[in-house]
């Protein structure tokens, strides 16, 4: 247990924009309060926050969901998931292609040249795969290109995503597997008319967690994790850090919707230090 | 493909940082519009060229205060407008106040401009726009002038057309500083020009901007452009140069669909960084917007500290609000 009485809860988190640093301001000026006072450190990769945690150098780590399953698989599920975003819980892949091609369905993605973004993003490179197989494509065939940007940082970055959308648009590949977030914000196609239409959507699964180790007790967690979820979209100090952030409301873990990337890792054997 | 250049690029700055965009259609300027709304950004302002192509500044984030984004001289309140008249002797095709020669004038007077001025610099306005119709019908406009230019930098929009006889001597009665002259010349030639302000106007436009240059006045020069004609801008530039004036006191701007004008960019209250203008009517959120009843803030004109006071206050909310997205519509 690193949390010494008195001292602030330190959270790590990875430094992916340099929004990190005020939405972390905002947080920790939100939870300024002698029970749920805490500090944050950032960390340059995912790999590293996840190590760090294990360390006990910091009580709370922000994941991906790739560095939740690490954290789960390194410590033999020593962990204690805290809480996520509303939008970690219903988050998916998309897979995108040119407007016009009237393709439909894993079927059709099978037979195409597929471009994933960064090895380690769960979300457009190891669970677009895993789906795949589980819908029935012979992955192992597949036409696959890659855009392994800024590894480390598990896709937060969502470049490599554009990258293999420019592939698309730019008939380098047929097929781009990307996050909802990506084809939200391009208002699922809305906003680039005429561009790209949608060709198969994965189930739901679940992406970012706040992990801490199963030894930080309870007196420690549950006062931050309550102020935690009481944060509110209808007060504008909070909705800025909610809106940088990009969710609505935090909410409890939903621990199923990691069952898709324990099992894409163990087919992939995806590397174990990312 | 703008919506590509803005999540390579905006989703990697810091929050409150700006980065600038070139759209190439109205609608890329629509989808840039959408697009922040959509992920919570802000569109801190639209510089269009003409009506289809430009540049937009996007902002990272929903700045805390709208301070932080747009600079002190475009605050609300930071300008005040005045329409002194409403008739004209033109009647260009696309006025956003339909003026001519048999629009009622419906003139402020000067005892109402002298209690506003008075009250404006109290409040903090920084800079005057006297605008109109066209201000030089009027046989007091030195007098104006003056009572505006001796409390603060006063510019004075005008079509240039009336600077001989009595006009050349209300002309040279005006004050060299602290005032300025701001002259509409909308393309390089006569044709398009005279086509929307009538003929010859290109001709006694230029005349009175090398006039009012002679007698030592400084002289902006506005061109209003419309996206039916070739704006062909570096003739305009060239033109303006050969004038002497310079680049930073060449305003282009696209046609505002107010008015008579039949086309142009439309605007809402709440998509225009508000600039506060009085008519013998009432005040209104912005001069494009002097006779949209959507834009009116107040049918009393004075005092007018409390409509400033209520657009400050209206605009911040606007601006704190999720959803909203303002541009600054460049009339001076
Ligand atoms: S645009 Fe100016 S010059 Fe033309 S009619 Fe209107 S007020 Fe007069």
């Amino acid at each position: 247990m690193s949390k010494l009485v008195g001292a602030p809860l330190l959270i790590g988190a990875v430094a992916y924009t340099p929004n990190v640093v005020p939405i972390w301001e905002g947080i920790r000026e939100y939870f300024d309060e002698p029970e749920t006072a805490m500090d944050f450190v950032l960390f340059s990769n995912y790999g590293r926050l996840v190590d760090a945690l294990q360390a006990g150098m910091i009580d709370i780590a922000w994941n991906t969901n790739l560095a939740y399953a690490r954290a789960v698989l390194q410590t033999d599920g020593h962990v204690r998931p805290l809480a996520m975003r509303d939008t970690d819980a219903t988050f998916s892949t998309v897979f995108v292609a040119a407007a016009g091609s009237g393709w439909s369905g894993p079927g059709d993605i099978a037979t195409r040249r597929l471009v994933l973004g960064s090895a380690d993003s769960a979300h457009a490179a190891i669970l677009p795969l895993h789906y795949l197989r589980e819908a029935g494509v012979d992955v192992d065939h597949l036409h696959i290109q890659r855009f392994n940007s800024d590894i480390g940082k598990h896709g937060d970055t969502g470049r490599s995503e554009l990258d293999a959308i420019d592939a698309v648009l730019a008939g380098d590949a047929d097929v781009a597997a990307i996050g909802i977030t990506v084809w939200e914000n391009i208002g699922r196609g809305d906003l680039m008319p005429g561009m790209l239409e949608p060709v198969w959507q994965t189930e739901t699964y679940s992406h970012c967690m706040f992990t801490a180790l199963d030894t930080l007790p309870e007196s420690v967690y549950a006062p931050w994790v309550s102020k935690l979820l009481a944060m509110d979209w209808e007060v504008p100090a909070h909705r800025r850090i909610l809106e940088l952030e990009g969710l609505t409301r935090w909410v409890e873990p939903h621990l199923e919707g990691y069952n898709g990337l324990f099992a894409a890792i163990k087919e992939q054997g995806v590397d174990a230090r990312w | 493909m703008v919506v590509m250049a803005l999540m390579r690029t905006v989703e990697q700055m810091a929050e409150g940082d700006t980065a600038e965009f070139a759209v190439a259609s109205a609608s890329e300027l629509e989808l840039v519009r959408r697009w922040c709304e959509k992920t919570g950004n802000t569109l801190v302002s639209t510089l269009m060229a003409e009506q289809d192509t430009g540049h937009v500044t996007v902002g990272r984030g929903r700045p805390r205060n709208p301070g932080s984004m747009i600079p002190a001289d475009r605050m609300p309140g930071a300008r005040l407008w005045l329409y002194t008249n409403f008739h004209c002797n033109l009647a260009c095709d696309y006025c956003c106040v339909a003026s001519s020669p048999k629009t009622d004038p419906r003139l402020l007077g000067i005892d109402t401009i002298q209690a506003l001025v008075t009250e404006a610099a109290d409040w903090g306005v920084r800079e005057l726009y006297l605008t109109g119709g066209e201000p030089f019908l009027l046989p007091d406009i030195d007098v104006i002038v003056r009572a505006c230019a001796d409390r603060l930098p006063t510019t004075l929009l005008t079509n240039g057309m009336l600077f001989r006889g009595h006009g050349l001597r209300k002309l040279q009665a005006m004050p060299r500083q602290g005032f300025a002259l701001q002259i509409s010349v909308d393309s390089p030639t006569a044709e398009v020009h005279d086509s929307h302000r009538g003929a010859g106007s290109w001709e006694r436009a230029l005349a009175g901007i090398r006039v009012a240059l002679d007698e030592g006045f400084t002289v902006r020069v506005a061109a209003t452009i419309s996206a039916h004609d070739d704006p062909a801008l570096d003739e305009l530039h060239a033109l303006f140069d050969g004038l002497g004036i310079p680049r930073a006191d060449q305003v282009i701007r696209p046609i505002a669909h107010q008015g008579v004008a039949e086309e142009g960019v439309a605007f809402t209250r709440e998509s225009l960084i508000p600039e506060v203008t009085v008519t013998a009517d009432g005040i209104y959120w912005h001069p494009v917007a002097a006779l949209d009843e959507n834009a009116l803030v107040s049918r009393q004109i004075l005092p007018l500290a409390p409509a400033l006071d209520r657009v400050s206050e209206l605009f911040t909310q606007q601006w704190s609000s999720a959803t909203a997205t303002t541009s600054m519509f460049a009339c001076a």
